[in-house]
């Protein structure tokens, strides 16, 4: 009795790492069928199995799903990013283009006057509305003057009227004392072309018998040394001959728009009489 | 000294805005003119003794970037700012309707101003049907810009010492 008091746990021990020895040794699969512990444990989890497996395949797609989510998020807000990006490309893309056309048209102007000159961008225009000027970003340290000519890829835009060293004001065609010395291109009829707001211009100084349509386009005529021979100003878009005067009235729409003028051409030479 | 940096801070934004960006969001008739604005609330609100030397110069830093006529702005300027100053003492100078009526009546006194002297110094025939023709529009959108000045901090805060 003492004994199995002193050694019994000791024992038990080892005659369950025994047992459970010949049971293994006994079930080294010879056979693979189950035996009856197999089938008796299988059948007694069988219900709680499906559920469970249930539960965890939707705990398993919470959580998957959730991860993902937060890699979404973050992939969603790369992906912004990115299409901000390519927005902003695609815009300038579009610009770059705009500007490579106008460009490409005023070199095509360039190209064809004989004297030098020089690119400039408009950076302001006139603070009143009834005066029309604009601002140029190059001045007198690029060679520009006052009464020098300014072009665009349609025609002519005006004239240097103040310089300062690095910006300079023109005074558009369109203003009230702009002139210029003008012909018709079909009947080579003369006249000066004169601002009269509004982006129109009128031929003045035309006489009621010369020949003048609508339709008919303007051109410079050379005379006063500002502008060159030949640039278009504009085209004719009203005749009016009353009974009485020596005059007509013409009035002019300039081929330069104006109000959408980025870029023109300044004529680099010094006006002569 | 920050009060005077201030100033031409503003002043130097306020020319920028009139230049170079407003006449590309803004149709042309609409243009306001911040400059006289500035020097209503000069003639309202700042002080009498620089003041028309400021209201001046003003003036010439428009006709800077306007027309073909160095001066013609801002004699019209100095006259107002006069004419201002010299019935301030009568008006209630914190009040915005009035700062609001006095850029529209300042606006009508400038256009009319300058055209007198347009005609009577310079040829430039049409310029009078240009002006008359911009008038409600340029008289709209002054009222409209003095009618924001209001709303700046800067009008609420006490008026100077004459």
């Amino acid at each position: 009795m003492e004994f199995f008091k002193k050694f019994g746990l000791l024992l038990l021990g080892g005659i369950g790492i025994l047992g459970a020895l010949i049971f293994y040794s006994l079930n080294i699969p010879h056979k693979r069928s189950a035996n009856f512990v197999e089938r008796g444990v299988m059948t007694a989890f069988a219900p709680v199995m499906k559920p469970a497996a249930r539960m965890s395949g939707f705990f398993e797609d919470v959580w998957d799903n959730y991860l993902n989510l937060v890699g979404v998020r973050q992939e969603n807000l790369r992906l912004r990013d990115e299409i901000k990006g390519l927005n902003a490309r695609i815009v300038a893309t579009g610009e770059t283009v705009l500007t490579n056309q106008r460009l490409e048209k005023l070199l095509g102007m360039r190209n064809s006057i004989k004297e030098p000159s020089l690119t400039v961008s408009i950076v302001g225009e006139d603070l009143s509305s009834w005066f029309k000027t604009v601002v140029i970003d190059q001045g007198s340290s690029s060679g520009i003057a006052e009464g020098m000519a300014v072009v665009a890829a349609d025609g002519v835009v005006g004239q240097i009227v103040k310089v300062a060293p690095t910006t300079s004001r023109v005074l558009l065609l369109t203003d009230h004392t702009s002139g210029i010395a003008a012909t018709i291109q079909r009947s080579r009829a003369r006249g000066v072309v004169k601002g009269k707001g509004e982006g129109l211009c009128s031929l003045e100084f035309t006489t009621r018998e010369e020949d003048v349509k609508v339709g008919d386009m303007v051109l410079t005529s050379g005379i006063g040394g500002v502008f060159l021979k030949g640039i278009p100003i504009g085209e004719v878009t009203m005749v009016k001959r009353g009974e009485y005067g020596i005059f007509q009235t013409v009035t002019i729409r300039p081929l330069v728009n104006i109000s959408h003028l980025e870029e023109a051409l300044v004529i680099l030479r010094e006006p002569h009489d | 000294m920050i009060r005077n940096a201030s100033a031409i801070l503003a002043l130097v934004l306020g020319v920028v805005l009139q230049t170079s960006v407003l006449p590309f969001h803004v149709a042309e008739p609409f243009k306001p003119d911040l400059l006289l604005v500035a020097m209503v609330y000069l003639a309202l609100r700042g002080p009498v003794a620089s003041g028309a030397l400021l209201a001046w110069i003003l003036g010439l830093i428009k006709d800077v970037f306007s027309g073909l006529y160095l001066g013609l702005n801002a004699f019209s300027f100095l006259l107002i700012f006069l004419v201002i100053i010299s019935i301030t003492d009568l008006l209630y100078a914190e009040s915005g309707e009035l700062f609001v009526v006095t850029v529209s009546a300042a606006t009508l006194a400038c256009m009319t101003v300058n055209l007198v002297l347009l005609l009577m110094l310079t040829t430039t025939p049409g310029i009078s049907y240009s002006m008359t023709a911009g008038l409600l529009p340029h008289l709209l959108a002054n009222a409209f810009a003095a009618s924001l000045v209001t709303l700046l901090p800067v009008f609420s805060s006490p008026q100077e010492e004459l």
